[in-house]
């Protein structure tokens, strides 16, 4: 995943990679993200977020369909 | 609390990551926990089945990734505690300073342009900053390919 400015420089990133524009998330989104994920990863009990969990990870920030969805294979055509 | 190997190898990665900003060696980790190099390779790799350590490609004895952290510098680097530790990307580079419960600045760049974009965390906040974060790969195929992901 990568930072942008902007959505106008994403959209120029993507037709320089010439790739599929994907979803954006803001910067609260992603801190929210990182507090789940990583909060205890300096103590024993750290762990992966198995796939259920991440569903719902990524559904309580506002993040939901198949592109979040861990075990999807279905994104190509959902997006 | 005795605990397995694979877990003793895990926090003895983090300690010295969080310690030194640089990732550890199989040796090193050895040395730290009082174990055979080959027995903290093995953990190496049962780690990375569990996704939590990306060993370098073609060196399993060496770390690329313990993520949030990086082995190796990057495009995310992360001021904190004094040291300049290196995130895996943008997500992880906000993992740092969430692992490390500190504030951190993080001197990153609009992956188009090269502006430069700051990001900052401070008293458990990410500073409000003008940006958006874009995720070029869906959920599903992050580890079929997570150093490029």
């Amino acid at each position: 995943m990568l930072l942008f400015r902007s959505e106008e420089t994403v959209d120029h990133w993507c037709q320089a990679h010439r790739v599929p524009r994907r979803p954006l998330i803001t910067l609260g989104q992603l801190w929210q993200l990182a507090v789940i994920w990583y909060a205890n990863r300096l103590t024993a009990e750290s762990r992966r977020p198995a796939a259920d969990e991440m569903a719902s990870v990524f559904a309580a920030v506002g993040l939901e369909g198949p592109f979040w969805d861990p075990k999807a294979d279905t994104w190509r055509s959902a997006i | 609390m005795s605990l397995d190997l694979d877990t003793t190898v895990k926090l003895a990665i983090y300690t010295t990551i969080a310690e030194t900003a640089a990732a550890p060696t199989a040796v090193a980790v050895a040395q730290r926990i009082g174990a055979a190099p080959q027995q903290v390779e093995a953990a190496f790799t049962r780690l990375y089945e569990k996704r939590l350590l990306v060993p370098e490609p073609g060196d399993p004895s060496r770390i690329r990734m313990a993520p949030p952290f990086s082995g190796v510098p990057t495009a995310f680097p992360v001021e904190a505690r004094g040291k300049r530790y290196y995130a895996n990307c943008v997500w992880d580079a906000l993992g740092i300073p969430a692992a490390l419960h500190e504030d951190a600045v993080i001197p990153a760049a609009d992956a188009f342009t090269g502006e430069r974009l700051t990001l900052e965390v401070k008293a458990g906040r990410a500073v409000p900053q003008e940006c958006v974060i874009h995720f070029a790969v869906p959920a599903a195929r992050w580890w079929e390919d997570i150093i490029y992901t």
